[in-house]
């Protein structure tokens, strides 16, 4: 049995706990309706643009990166098994196919398949790919015309590699101002 | 300057008659401008490859043109006096596209088409400069002249010194190596 004291203590508690909670559980909603409108303000986003471009957010972009952080986040990406969580719930598949539907990256893939930069790399790469060919004709064919001469020459028992006489006659040869360098 | 040529005429030392003119520097021509140069005289299978090309060349603008007249023709109904007409237009236009596309590149700059594929030009034996519009005809005279006979007329570029076939002989020209100039 309790006394009377401890059964008003207890009665004064139920009662101050079934005030407070109500008011507590308000205030709660208030406090968040409250953040949200801050955060959904002009003055939220202006300062979260002037942070991000200011000095210190770069300083602490490189402390973070610099310090263990980086290495305990892969190494919880490897311990949770991200990469294989995403790949077997089909998330990248999923993403992926989003991706090539969405018109967006079409036209971005024309944007920069039209883009001189990449217009020119493809020229000089069809340019570059004729003239390796045509320079594989060019030696293969003064190959072959060796080859023809001394066949010929040896079918009528001739020398199939005599030096030209290739020098002309003294009349022939040009005025100097016409010999190119 | 003197290096030797490559392949079957090495050793070969004459006037560079690939290159261009040495500029005027107010009479000062440096010794090694007035040099001789090598030059490779150029065989049987290249030039046939270049005139193969240039075969292309010619008959895929000719069936071009042709194609087009045709189907532009075909709409109109034509009297058949009008039509042996203009057959023979045709193959007049033909044989004048055949005989200018040789001998305008001839006489322009030595080299069709297909000679500049294979980096070769046509010059004149006694100067190195590109056969003038006259020679160029007679060159081309000498290119049928010597394949009516069976192709005979090129038997000579396999065993000639300069390899020279009967059209060359005839207009006094040779076909040489010439690459390309770098630019200044």
């Amino acid at each position: 049995m309790s006394s009377p004291v401890e059964s008003a203590l207890r009665t004064g508690g139920s009662l101050g706990v079934a005030v407070v909670r109500p008011l507590a559980r308000g205030m709660s909603g208030a406090a968040i309706a409250g953040l949200d409108a801050v955060l959904a303000s002009r003055l939220a986003a202006e300062v979260v643009d002037r942070v991000a471009s200011s000095p210190l957010a770069g300083r602490a972009l490189s402390a973070a990166l610099e310090g263990p952080l980086l290495d305990a986040l892969a190494r919880d990406l490897v311990r949770y098994r991200v990469a294989e969580r995403l790949m077997s719930d089909g998330l990248v598949e999923q993403a992926t196919a989003r991706v090539l539907e969405s018109e967006e990256l079409w036209l971005l893939v024309e944007e920069v398949a039209r883009s001189p930069a990449v217009t020119d790399a493809i020229a000089r790469q069809s340019v570059g790919f004729a003239d390796q060919v045509a320079g594989g004709v060019r030696a293969r064919s003064r190959g072959a015309d060796t080859w023809l001469e001394q066949r010929a020459r040896r079918l009528l028992r001739r020398r199939g590699t005599e030096p030209p006489d290739a020098v002309p006659p003294p009349d022939s040869v040009p005025p100097p101002d016409a010999v190119p360098p | 300057m003197t290096i030797a040529a490559e392949g079957p005429h090495a050793g070969a030392q004459v006037p560079d008659l690939a290159g261009e003119h040495v500029p005027d520097l107010a009479g000062v021509v440096p010794v090694e401008a007035a040099e001789v140069a090598p030059v490779e005289y150029i065989g049987l299978v290249t030039r046939a490859i270049a005139f193969a090309i240039d075969a292309a060349v010619i008959q895929f603008v000719a069936i071009a043109v042709a194609g087009t007249f045709a189907l532009i023709l075909s709409v109109i109904s034509l009297s058949d006096e009008l039509d042996t007409a203009l057959v023979v237009i045709g193959s007049v236009a033909y044989v004048l596209w055949l005989v200018g596309y040789f001998v305008l590149f001839w006489s322009s700059t030595g080299q069709t088409p297909g000679n500049r594929v294979l980096q070769i030009r046509v010059c004149r034996l006694s100067d190195g400069e590109p056969p003038s519009a006259k020679l160029s005809v007679l060159r081309l005279a000498g290119l049928v002249l010597a394949a009516l006979p069976l192709f005979a007329g090129f038997v000579p570029i396999l065993f000639d010194d300069r390899r020279r076939g009967i059209q060359d002989m005839l207009a006094g020209t040779v076909v040489v190596l010439a690459p390309p100039q770098p630019d200044p």
